[in-house]
């Protein structure tokens, strides 16, 4: 698993790397029951106080993704479902950031989807057979 | 500007921090380095004192140490007051001095190590070891033949060596090149993950240690004027994109700690100090449209409260 935080984006950290563990796992390169970095590697690795990383670690386990397997580390839950729960988190976090970055711009959630469908379109992505982040979204 | 001292972090006497003191003050005849500063540092805090330089930040680490007296003011470190337990306070603390001068010329840093290992029950000789070979210490050179760098890498295995539960550090990465620097930091993270520690950072560099801070202390001049946990400090210092009618006033109290705009578009952005709502009911009472508020990063943020001049 790699992690990058970026450090001219306001999120907290520990949030930052909330999102990386999910994107390891949605893109795949992070299997249920595989382990995690230990909190002191990931914070050497990343150069933040270790605290920060336990804090990540422990909402992940509090939302079952991960789960501490007592002497041996953190792992993932043998039962996430990345298709699902992590890959609507993920587009939320998004979807939010796009959002905001619309309103910004002067734009409506309308005009930035439609807009997002057409660029879809054009660059040829298959319109998606199990939408996951629709149902209820209308601004 | 007054100051933003978090009630979070300034209740109390301080009870449960490592380092806390009061009014602690230090004049050099008629210079004040520090005036009346009330340090709050949480138990297991990593702070970053953040500050130009002669702001006060090394005066306020030696009178820590009791290297120095105060002027006045009291200093407690663990509860006990460093003017009077000077050196039960410097057995617990891992101190890294402003100036890259080790003492003790004569000697080869393996001698130096081996000597500050018996000054210390709690010296780690596996530590040590690990830690002079992570930094490339020069053991067989002789201390008044180090450079800069070489002299801080020494001093930097000496604070973390023994595992103090207090370290105090005045700009640990200066004289460091990039890679030392991060391979520093990282030890740093290790340490903090192996055993609780109380960390007092200096700097002027904040964004070489900003990922390992969670308090944020400011000096400006000698006096303390923002002290506050990491995410409160992006909390209260936010930009502010805002659109002004014509001839428009800003009200008059508005900390404004930076802005740029754009006359033709009679759009601003400013970075604000306060509290988001109240800060957007007052700019909209104004007659002003807030058209987003967006939080900083710690750097920004914390730069925002430094004087513009030397913010860099």
């Amino acid at each position: 698993m790699l992690v990058n935080l970026d450090a001219s984006d306001a999120r907290p950290l520990y949030l930052q790397i909330m999102d990386e563990v999910r994107r390891a796992l949605v893109v795949g390169t992070l299997k249920p029951e595989d382990p995690v970095p230990s909190v002191r590697e990931l914070a050497a690795e990343l150069v933040v106080n270790p605290r920060t990383v336990l804090q990540a670690y422990r909402e992940l386990e509090h939302e079952g993704v991960l789960y501490v397997r007592r002497g041996q580390g953190t792992f993932v839950a043998p039962d996430v479902q990345p298709s699902s729960g992590e890959q609507r988190a993920l587009a939320l976090g998004v979807a939010r950031r796009a959002l905001l970055e619309a309103r910004r711009n002067g734009l409506g959630a309308e005009e930035l989807v439609t807009m997002i469908r057409e660029l879809a379109a054009h660059e040829g992505e298959p319109a998606s057979p199990t939408p996951v982040a629709t149902g209820g979204t209308n601004a | 500007m007054s100051p933003i001292i978090s009630e979070r972090a300034g209740a109390g006497a301080g009870a449960d921090c490592a380092v806390s003191t009061h009014g602690l003050t230090k004049r050099y005849d008629r210079d004040v380095a520090l005036d009346s500063v009330d340090l709050r540092v949480p138990d297991c805090a990593v702070y970053i004192l953040l500050g130009a330089n002669g702001a006060g930040k090394s005066t306020a680490l030696k009178l820590l140490m009791n290297l120095e007296p105060a002027s006045g003011g009291t200093a407690r470190v663990f509860g006990l007051d460093a003017a009077q337990h000077g050196p039960e306070v410097r057995a617990q603390t891992g101190y890294v001095p402003e100036r890259h001068d080790a003492g003790y010329t004569w000697m080869t840093c393996g001698q130096l190590l081996r000597h500050a290992s018996v000054y210390y029950p709690a010296w780690d000789h596996a530590y040590a070891a690990r830690l002079s070979d992570a930094l490339e210490l020069k053991l067989e050179r002789k201390l008044g033949r180090l450079s800069k760098g070489d002299t801080r890498r020494v001093q930097l295995t000496l604070a973390l060596a023994h595992r103090p539960p207090l370290l105090l550090l005045d700009e640990p990465t200066d004289g460091l090149d990039p890679v030392v620097r991060k391979r520093v930091l990282a030890l740093l993270a290790e340490h903090l993950a192996d055993r609780p520690t109380t960390v007092l950072i200096t700097t002027h560099h904040v964004h070489e240690v900003e990922s390992l801070a969670d308090h944020i202390g400011v000096l400006r001049a000698g006096r303390l004027v923002a002290q506050m946990a990491r995410d409160e400090l992006q909390r209260t210092v936010q930009r502010y994109r805002i659109e002004l009618p014509d001839g428009w006033e800003a009200p008059r109290d508005l900390v404004v700690a930076a802005s740029r705009s754009s006359r033709a578009t009679r759009e601003v952005q400013w970075t604000v100090v306060g509290d988001e709502r109240e800060v957007t009911d007052r700019l909209t009472t104004a007659g002003a449209r807030v058209r987003d508020v967006s939080s900083l990063p710690l750097e920004e943020a914390a730069l925002a409260l430094l004087p513009v001049e030397t913010s860099r």
